[in-house]
């Protein structure tokens, strides 16, 4: 409790009870950190929060943080979340998952939840693989790759995240690693607080099927602080450049905010039933809406 | 290794004293993190190592807290957990499946150094006589741990020239 009366929270109340079972030394038990620290400084109790996930090694996430959580289906965490944020506005909803849940098999439903712009934090565990099913080629996997399904290496270009939600017009889209997780803390944080869709591209190594310049050491050497290099987090054209360099550089902190967020389509539903409200009719007479009269 | 918000010239000796519990605390719980990976993972010999450092983390930090109490009572913390990352926590990509347990000290090890580093690089900064010596206490107390590590590698027998990477699965074709 503080000074105040109000209840501080600290990452470990976060924490469920449940152990990760990810490979020891596997990037996202980083990130589940960060994601403690961030709801700590947010401070909203664990059953304030929902946390949706799709399938795949990050898609546990829910599991070990203490709030609602729910494991869904492959690629279909996005479409969930939007039904709890409108079934209950007030809570703050969180959804994760890998590069395959998010930009292959889910990769339809960004797009969806980006105009509408609901506001929903989504993090996406991007390790350029599918870690769980041992190592297939992922939408974000670099051409030329080899794995055990394209033994000959990939043909295909990746998929670029950031450029892909920037392009769809996400107001708020941020990238963070391990390799800093203070900044990685502090980057959700922000997302989470941003009124709107939030997206952070998280590159957490796969260190079982990841190749070596994917580790934590070869994400160092290519990682880049965008608050350092003085980029204008509000100029989103400047944050789409920086964004081409996915795969080459590792560009850390918030690419693009939205300096005048627009109305969250919660805001547009509130609006709505207001306008509507005054010739609303009790639930006994709503079918006489469809009697002509 | 980060520290975020710590004002080291105006720390006071309280603050050092909770932060350097924080920083033990810390370590505590990423050492019982590696230890449930390693039972997660089959790997006992690791874990066992681990549970070890848990044992050291926790006495340390047990030691820390009765100065701070006897000082200061329970007056009110003002550091937090957010302020430092991973000062004496090893790195979580230090860990691996199948790990040694000479790989398991070799990344305790690191962590030692890596805490002293830290009280080496904040020893300039700082103002307050009795901080400077606690940080000066600190600093050596983690070359003294250092030693431990060394004296448990120093047990192991020869290495077999195996690598934690032998145990891993191949990729497979589903």
């Amino acid at each position: 409790m503080s000074a105040t009366g109000t209840c501080e929270y600290q990452p470990k109340d976060y924490k469920s009870d449940l152990k990760p079972i990810w490979c020891p030394g596997c990037g996202d038990f980083s990130v589940v950190q960060g994601i403690y620290r961030a709801l700590a400084a947010i401070g909203r109790p664990p059953h304030e929060i929902a946390f949706v996930s799709g399938i795949g090694c990050s898609s546990r996430i829910p599991g070990y943080t203490t709030a609602y959580g729910f494991n869904s289906v492959h690629g279909r965490a996005l479409p969930i979340a939007q039904g709890i944020k409108m079934a209950n506005p007030d809570l703050t909803v969180l959804a994760a998952g890998g590069d395959g849940d998010g930009f292959s098999i889910g990769g339809g439903h960004i797009a969806h939840l980006i105009r509408r712009n609901m506001d929903i934090t989504y993090i996406v565990m991007d390790n350029q693989i599918y870690g769980l099913t041992k190592g297939q080629l992922s939408p974000t996997s670099q051409k030329g790759r080899v794995t055990c399904t394209s033994r000959y290496g990939s043909m295909e270009e990746p998929v670029n995240p950031l450029l892909y939600v920037l392009a769809y017009g996400a107001g708020f889209v941020a990238q963070a690693s391990p390799t800093d997780l203070a900044g990685m803390a502090a980057t959700i944080e922000e997302a989470i607080r941003y009124p709107g869709f939030a997206f952070v591209n998280v590159q957490s190594p796969c260190v079982t099927y990841g190749e070596e310049a994917q580790q934590i050491k070869g994400l160092k050497s290519i990682s880049e602080s965008l608050a350092s290099m003085g980029h204008n987090p509000a100029d989103r054209l400047a944050a789409m450049d920086l964004a081409q360099q996915y795969g080459q550089k590792m560009h850390l902190g918030v690419f693009y905010r939205n300096p005048e967020p627009p109305p969250t389509y919660g805001d547009l539903v509130k609006e709505r039933q207001a306008l509507l409200s005054k010739d609303a009719q009790p639930k006994e007479r709503i079918l006489d809406l469809f009697i002509k009269k | 290794m980060a520290i975020q918000g710590i004002d080291f010239a105006n720390l006071s000796l309280k603050d050092a004293l909770d932060l350097a519990i924080l920083v033990e605390d810390e370590a505590q719980e990423r050492y019982e993190e590696f230890a449930a990976q390693m039972d997660q993972h089959r790997t006992p010999e690791a874990a066992k190592f681990f549970r070890y450092m848990v044992e050291n983390e926790a006495k340390h930090g047990r030691e820390l807290l009765a100065r701070r109490i006897k000082l200061f009572g329970d007056a009110p913390r003002s550091v937090t957990r957010a302020m430092i990352f991973d000062i004496e926590a090893p790195d979580y990509d230090a860990a691996r499946a199948f790990m040694t347990p000479r790989n398991a000290m070799k990344a305790a090890l690191a962590s030692e150094v890596k805490a002293h580093d830290f009280f080496v690089s904040a020893l300039p900064a700082l103002k307050d006589a009795d901080v400077r010596a606690l940080f000066e206490e600190l600093r050596d107390e983690e070359v003294e741990h250092q030693d431990l590590v060394k004296k448990e590698l120093a047990k192991l027998p020869p290495d077999s020239g195996l690598s934690d990477e032998d145990f891993v699965d191949e990729p497979a074709a589903q």
